[in-house]
């Protein structure tokens, strides 16, 4: 395995910050997990780590993303990136800013004075969830997506080679961009600000980030089954477009209690039950394309693409549907049941996805034709294992939370404090078990065909 | 199916859910302003007292935040506004077990909060947070029962009605009875139900004095 374009390697960059900022995003989650036991746990306060742990998340997702579609672009175009100087400029200012808006946060948990208002916008932290970040560090990040979609569109036009997969996978990174602009103006209604910002949250996580899962699908089914191009990007298209379909006016979920008309309930409960769907036809077509296939070229890679499709259907289908009519929500919501839907979600939707396209991608770029697949496989069941157990307590927590809070009327802070003890103590403790598939991963990350080769596989090279 | 056809299902589509989408958003942004009181410059200092200290990043609003500390939105109706002015300045000092941190909120963003905070529990949310079943029920939701509650009780009408889903099958919820039934129906209704309605198998409650039938009636108008 080898690539065919030197601009492919650099994906490299992107993935190695991805990395770094996963573990990261770890390890302040189990700092999280501590302070719902022992708030004053840490030097800095819970919405602080809370603060670290998401944007950590949503940013090396999206750098991953990025690193994985500057390798698909030059292959799919069949001819070199438009620029390297520039992805190399886009790469690295990514990196500033993200650093400058972390240090931000940090300095605002020391000090909460210090987030002044400067030019009528917060200087450190807007305050809002998820879109923490401060007005100037939106500027930088919108610069950066447009040079990253210039340079790609720029790519394509080199060879006008308007490949299925390629359409969809720019078609979904251009409407991501779009839609973070409805999250950056502000408005004293609060009614309003929420529903701008459901506009980011839903219509990324349930609309342009599944359509590059889908469009990345192909991609890997592709490489690894060697599968054909027509019939894969048929059902991506399918896939993708019922994504849409439903995820569109699935948004509806998001504005049932927010001061929004009585009509949502009725929109929201139907589109959204309907989500799932599209998310089962990528399940059936991971299982029928890898079965009709049986040679595999990277059996990691194939685990964890089958697997991202596995878990996108149970965590963001299942663990989703199951409170999202109105007449379950209306007790559920707000409660920590969302938390455990959004951890299994955003695990198996898109961690498994930047890491199957990590493991698709990373041999051809190091230039090697096997490796060592045990740390792989370790990795995949530690993380798995114990993200199952971690959404399982917290969904055990969210079923005392809403029969004791919301059906008996008990206090939420009694609650909290002592009748879902226990599941902190667990969820907790899975946390370590994450961490250790996650440190697996690292350590595979950066080993990965640097090590020396079996006598096995080297021989016939050498041949 | 051929690709082309699957292809341009996936792109127009797409675009007709969207334009329906937006033409939904047109509608909701000329009802939101009604569903809420009037956004006084003391609701907006408030909100932005709520965004400087990233409250969302603990608490949550219309449920939704970080799930890490009480929901806020109807907050002002369950706390004396002088406890949250208190509370808000340095948590510790009024509550000793209390997690929160002291942020350095100043008494007039104090103030402006709970202005923010109380315009927030005014919002039409569909009628979200629900009010606990159970608690509700058996009348500890933090209220003396009124005297129509306690007829309710002494004649045993949960045996066969329901309210907020408590209470026997037998006979229809009266959830919402106050928006369909007038006073003077219902208290001619209890003295003798098969008048009122033909079928009926309810009995007769005519014994009652008419003080306590006032009561009840009172009680059944409040419930919309």
């Amino acid at each position: 395995m080898s690539i065919k374009y030197e601009s492919q390697k650099i994906a490299q960059y992107f993935y190695t910050f991805a990395v770094i900022l996963f573990l990261v995003q770890v390890l302040v989650g189990i700092i999280a997990a501590l302070q719902f036991m022992w708030p004053d746990f840490f030097f800095l306060n819970f919405n602080t780590i809370r603060t670290l742990h998401i944007n950590a998340l949503v940013v090396w997702l999206l750098v991953g993303l990025m690193g994985a579609t500057y390798y698909v672009i030059p292959e799919e175009s069949e001819t070199e990136l438009w620029s390297v100087p520039l992805a190399l400029l886009q790469f690295w200012a990514t990196v500033v800013a993200v650093t400058a808006v972390v240090l931000g946060y940090i300095w605002m948990g020391f000090s909460p004075q210090a987030n002044s208002l400067v030019l009528g916008t917060q200087l450190l932290n807007e305050g809002r969830e998820y879109i923490e970040a401060p007005r100037w560090a939106d500027i930088l990040i919108v610069i950066s997506v447009l040079l990253f979609l210039f340079n790609c569109f720029m790519t394509v036009l080199k060879t006008k080679k308007w490949t299925g997969i390629q359409g969809t996978l720019l078609g979904g990174l251009l409407f991501l961009a779009l839609m973070y602009l409805p999250g950056m103006a502000y408005t004293k209604n609060m009614i309003k600000d929420q529903w701008w910002w459901w506009w980011v949250i839903h219509l990324w996580v349930e609309g342009t980030w599944e359509v590059i899962a889908g469009a990345l699908l192909a991609f890997m089914l592709m490489k690894v089954t060697g599968a054909k191009r027509e019939v894969l990007e048929k059902w991506m298209y399918i896939e993708v477009g019922l994504v849409l379909f439903t995820g569109i006016l699935g948004t509806g979920h998001h504005y049932y209690w927010i001061g929004t008309p009585g009509y949502w309930l009725w929109i929201g409960g139907i589109f959204s039950s309907l989500e799932p769907v599209p998310l089962l036809v990528m399940v059936w077509d991971a299982f029928r394309t890898t079965r009709e296939h049986r040679v595999s070229a990277n059996r990691p890679g194939q685990y964890y693409a089958v697997a991202h499709a596995i878990f996108n259907f149970v965590g963001a289908g299942l663990w989703g549907v199951v409170h999202t009519l109105p007449q379950v929500n209306k007790w559920t919501h707000g409660t920590q049941i969302t938390t455990a839907h959004g951890h299994l979600a955003f695990y198996g939707a898109y961690v498994l996805l930047v890491l199957a396209m990590i493991y698709v991608t990373l041999p051809a770029i190091r230039g090697v034709k096997s490796f060592n697949e045990s740390r792989s496989f370790q990795s995949f069941w530690w993380m798995t294992i114990s993200m199952v157990f971690i959404v399982l307590t917290i969904t055990g927590a969210g079923m005392v939370q809403t029969y004791m809070e919301r059906l008996m009327g008990l206090d939420y802070v009694a609650v909290k404090a002592n009748y879902n003890l226990w599941f902190w103590i667990l969820r907790a403790i899975f946390g370590v078990g994450f961490l250790i598939g996650v440190w697996i991963f690292v350590v595979d990350y950066f080993k990965l065909g640097k090590e020396p080769q079996r006598a096995v596989s080297a021989a016939p090279e050498r041949a | 199916m051929s690709n082309k056809a699957a292809r341009n299902l996936f792109i127009f589509g797409s675009i007709f859910f969207f334009v329906i989408f937006l033409a939904l958003t047109y509608d909701t942004m000329s009802q939101v302003e009604k569903r809420a009181p009037e956004i006084t410059e003391g609701v907006n200092a408030g909100k932005m007292v709520w965004h400087k200290y990233d409250c969302i990043g603990c608490h949550t609003i219309f449920g939704n935040g970080s799930y890490f500390a009480p929901d806020m939105t109807k907050i002002v109706e369950k706390k004396p506004k002088g406890y949250l002015k208190q509370f808000l300045m340095d948590p510790k000092a009024v509550n000793p077990n209390a997690s929160m941190p002291t942020l350095g909120i100043s008494a007039s963003e104090a103030d402006e909060m709970i202005t923010f905070l109380d315009w927030i529990s005014k919002v039409d949310t569909n009628g979200w947070p629900p009010k606990p079943i159970l608690a509700v029920a058996s009348g500890v939701a933090g209220k003396e029962l009124t005297p129509g509650e306690k007829v309710y009780r002494a004649q045993n009408c949960s045996g066969c009605h329901s309210i907020s889903g408590i209470g026997g099958t037998s006979g229809p919820a009266l959830n919402h009875v106050g928006s369909k039934r007038e006073k003077t129906w219902l208290i001619g209704h209890f003295k003798d139900p098969k008048a009122f309605v033909p079928n009926s198998a309810m009995p007769p409650f005519g014994h009652l004095s008419e003080k306590d039938l006032n009561d009840l009636a009172d009680y059944m108008v409040s419930l919309k």
